[in-house]
């Protein structure tokens, strides 16, 4: 294992699905020895990529959870986070970037930029992630990757620069031209390993040398350096380019783009190379964690392994020994034996064995160092717990979880399925916070709650696959919710004299819609003079929060609500906690009758890219499910349309968006807003509400 | 509120115009300026005065995608109603919303015969029927007047009042009118044109051919890009 900070590299690989990021990661662990054979996605041999670790991901072809693998590349020290490519589990992604320091983005050279590379891209902005662009596929048919380089700078606003250009394309794909040392690549041997350099082939050394121009220009942004050995016409070294191009990537203003075929086992080793030589190391990323004990002031930290420890639980895995925790030290030396504390809990605990990852096998380390991705055994936490030495009190920055849109009601099949079905539940929800659960309690059916139907599939396959349990599931629901659209006054009084002492607590305000910021409830006491004593405004709040979790229009939950008292009354022997909590409730039932509540529905953010000649078919479909079409971009043979649609219209899409376009659209969903259901459709709500009362009465 | 802060700070009112429905159908009008300079802004200003109106905006972009040009709608909408604290901002623009379609080319790949498909796709399948077309970097240079007639046709057929942006250069020679000379070929096609012109802190908006407007002129705000109001 290497030590030097300088030395590591603790790199994402993201990508749209299907654009080959599981196999390229296959080639990189076998091109650094972690493996000694070369598996496929889908495999022929039955095995499966050794990053794809879960049975259910080899059966699909798709990465679900993202594994944590460690390699070595000419002496420096790579740690690989695999991460789904799915828009239902970008939560794994998010995470994943939470505690990278650089990226490889996979595009396919046929694809290109599709939405869900779009997708990914906003993340790795959000959190600062510089990257590198790793073009795959080009031994395929209609492969271009001239055409990716600017839709990179097009779709996504990269200052894309090539750094190879490719010989030949399709099935002549035979190696890549490096811009730097201007040499020809090509890789023999069975499995690619065998690199020989040539000079560049005759018919592409005009182009070659048009291509070291432009990465030159685009390189001398960020140097002096290069930019007077332009001017003074000196020679260009390899090393000066290279150092320009990490200067530029490493800001963001830069995106070296690399080439080749995974599949093909074709340049790949150049892509390492790039990541050694574009991509940060951990200590030249500036990492901030929040001081609890100075109202949350941001303190940087530093990747200097004497300091005290400060490292984040990223992802939780139950695995045959027990949970196993991922984990980034960002400062400070995670030892085994050491006392670390989570800072949610505040509690102690010793750490146990210490491991490093790969995919789903393990090798024993002794400790983690400042700036590196390890795992532990035996800690008992959830998935973004912070740890830290003890007398420290810091917290990363919390990471941002969307709330669930859909949910579905399960039964277990049998009794032993009941006991299997609570442990992977309780498993799930600690490894991913945008998955939760809760037992309905007028129904008693426990309900599992996501980010879309996949989403929630996936786990039903998971509980049946890993922990034998078997459920019936109900049809997916919608989380539609209730709020007011304006300001309702109430004046209760809350009063009962049955016997041994009453209960008095009179409550006078308004109710009002939020209109800025995304606050689902604020109270705001405005009484004077003691009208009603401070010792009872908690419970008057109390009250009114309770109100929320089911609105009296439909029993959906209510958000968006500001609730303001400003009078009220006291009995000195009658008035109570419990008085003024009833009272509360009685007011937001009268305030709410006033208010003109409507119910809301969970819009989702469509985007389809199709065939141009299927796009007047696509946009009839989003339309016919209450879509509204944002918009049409044209991008040559191809049209992205971005829609707004109802997700409960969604369900079932896939399907007819398949045999609508024979197949060739694809589609991406996310959760953009909540927005007012049609009269027509609340008409239906309310039907079906009547109804559900009717039977249970 | 909204809506009347809105049509007080109408471009074209502000302008000297009578009304918003400056263009007759099948019309066209031009906004000419340099790069930089707020084009488009502006033209986003007129488009949402006109979703205000409750009129079907198309708004074609050639240079930006629709995202892009989604958030110029979401800023502009904001700043204008900026002092309004009466209502919920982000409902009310998302009402009006259902009223915009954004549409996005390639330079290279835009084309009549492709826009006229589109918008046939559309309106057979009663998914939208624009009014106002805005039509946003497309290239006058190299446009031919061919293209600009079969667009005028195009217009006249679906009864469309279409805005366009026009891009001019500083250092070039212009016609007797003052109009660049690529474009004087092509001037005969607008019915208003307006030339937005950075002088000292403002830009100035002159009215170049128009109604009774013509010789009017006001002035835009450019960290706003807003219309500068009272002058």
């Amino acid at each position: 294992m290497g030590s030097m900070i300088e030395k590591v590299r603790n790199i994402g690989i993201s990508a749209h699905i299907d654009s080959g990021k599981t196999t390229l990661t296959e080639r990189i662990l076998f091109y650094t020895k972690r493996i000694h054979a070369i598996h496929d996605v889908k495999g022929k041999d039955g095995v499966g990529a050794t990053m794809d670790s879960m049975e259910l991901e080899k059966e699909r072809g798709i990465t679900i959870a993202s594994a944590a693998t460690y390699c070595q590349w000419k002496d420096y020290d790579i740690n690989i986070i695999d991460t789904p490519g799915h828009v239902d589990f970008t939560i794994e992604v998010e995470r994943s970037l939470r505690v990278l320091d650089g990226a490889v983005l996979v595009l396919c050279s046929v694809g290109g930029v599709q939405s869900q590379s779009i997708t990914v891209d906003m993340q790795m902005k959000r959190y600062n992630v510089p990257c590198i662009a790793f073009i795959n596929k080009c031994d395929r048919s209609g492969a271009n990757p001239d055409r990716v380089v600017s839709q990179l700078r097009s779709k996504l606003g990269h200052n894309a620069v090539a750094m190879q250009i490719p010989i030949g394309l399709e099935a002549d794909f035979q190696g890549v031209v490096d811009l730097l040392s201007m040499k020809a690549i090509y890789f023999d041997g069975p499995n690619g390993d065998v690199i020989r350099m040539e000079e560049i082939p005759t018919e592409l050394l005009e182009t070659a040398q048009s291509k070291r121009e432009e990465l030159i220009d685009a390189a001398s942004l960020f140097s002096d350096e290069l930019t007077e050995a332009i001017l003074e016409e000196v020679e260009i070294t390899e090393e000066m380019i290279a150092k320009a191009v990490r200067k530029g990537t490493l800001i963001r203003k830069m995106t070296p783009v690399l080439m080749g075929s995974a599949y093909k086992n074709k340049a790949v080793q150049p892509m390492l190379d790039a990541v050694l030589n574009y991509l940060p190391s951990p200590d030249e990323i500036e990492n901030t964690a929040l001081d609890l004990d100075r109202d949350e002031a941001p303190v940087l930290l530093s990747s200097d392994s004497a300091k005290p420890t400060v490292a984040l639980a990223f992802k939780l895995e139950e695995g045959a020994y027990g949970q196993l925790t991922y984990i980034r030290v960002y400062q400070g030396n995670l030892e085994k034996g050491a006392t670390i504390v989570n800072t949610r809990t505040g509690k102690k605990t010793k750490v146990g064995r210490v491991v490093r990852m790969h995919a789903d096998q393990m090798e024993d380390i002794e400790a983690v160092p400042a700036g590196v991705i390890g795992a532990l055994f035996g800690i008992e936490c959830s998935s973004g717990d912070t740890f830290v030495s003890q007398g420290l009190n810091y917290t990363m920055t919390s990471m941002f979880v969307p709330k669930p849109v859909i949910s579905l009601a399960i039964v277990p099949k049998d009794n032993k399925s009941q006991i299997n079905m609570s442990k992977a539940l309780n498993r799930f929800t600690k490894e991913d916070p945008t998955f939760h659960t809760h037992v309905d309690e007028e129904t008693l059916e426990t309900i599992i709650e996501g980010m879309g139907e996949l989403h929630l599939e996936i786990y039903v396959e998971r509980m049946k696959r890993e922990y034998n349990a078997e459920v019936e599931t109900s049809k997916p629901r919608v989380a539609y919710r209730e709020t007011i659209t304006q300001r309702g006054e109430f004046n209760y009084t809350h009063k009962k004299q049955t016997g041994g002492s009453g209960q008095y607590g009179r409550v006078a305000g308004y109710l009002e819609p939020i209109t800025e910021g995304d606050e689902d409830f604020i109270f705001d006491n405005q009484i004077k003079g003691g009208l009603i004593p401070t010792n009872f405004i908690p419970a008057c709040e109390k009250g009114f929060q309770l109100s929320m979790a089911k609105g009296p229009k439909m029993e959906f939950p209510v958000t968006g609500v500001r609730v303001v008292i400003n009078d009220g009354a006291y009995h000195a022997v009658d008035s109570s906690d419990m008085a003024f909590q009833a009272a509360a409730r009685g007011a937001f039932r009268e305030g709410y009758a006033r208010a003109k509540a409507v119910i809301q529905e969970p819009i989702m953010k469509v985007v389809v890219e199709s065939p141009t000649e299927f796009q007047g078919a696509v946009m009839g479909l989003l339309n016919q499910r209450r879509g509204m079409i944002v918009g049409a971009q044209d991008e040559g043979v191809m049209t992205v349309i971005e829609a707004q649609v109802p997700l409960s219209e969604m369900f079932g899409f896939s399907t007819v968006l398949r045999s609508s376009t024979q197949g060739k659209a694809q589609f991406t969903m996310e959760f953009a807003v909540y927005r007012q259901v049609p009269q027509s459709v609340a008409e239906k709500l309310a039907e079906e509400f009547a109804q559900k009362k009717k039977n249970e009465s | 509120m909204i809506k009347q802060e809105m049509i007080l700070r109408n471009t074209l009112r502000q302008l000297g115009f009578e009304s918003q429905e400056i263009l007759p159908q099948g019309g066209f009008g031009a906004v000419l300026a340099r790069a930089g300079v707020g084009k488009t802004a502006f033209l986003v200003q007129l488009a949402l005065s006109g979703l205000l109106n409750e009129k079907k905006v198309l708004h074609i972009s050639l240079n930006d995608p629709v995202d892009k040009v989604a958030i110029w709608y979401k800023e502009l909408f904001r700043l204008l109603a900026a002092g309004d604290e009466t209502v919920n901002k982000t409902a009310y623009l998302e009402s009006l919303l259902p009223n915009r379609f954004i549409m996005t080319f390639r330079v290279e790949g835009f084309s009549v015969a492709k826009l006229e498909e589109r918008l046939s796709d559309l309106s057979e399948q009663g998914i939208f029927t624009p009014s106002i077309v805005i039509i946003d970097g497309l290239n006058f240079e190299e446009s031919k007047i061919a293209e600009i007639q079969e667009l005028k046709q195009m217009a006249e057929r679906r009864g469309l009042q279409v805005w366009f942006t026009v891009q001019t250069h500083r250092h070039e020679d212009a016609a007797a009118d003052g109009l660049p000379l690529f474009f004087a070929p092509l001037s005969h096609f607008f019915d208003i044109m307006l030339e937005l012109r950075p002088e000292h802190a403002d830009v100035h908006i002159k009215v170049l051919r128009g109604g009774g407007a013509a010789g009017e002129s006001a002035l835009l705000d450019p960290t706003t890009m807003l219309i500068k109001e009272n002058l």
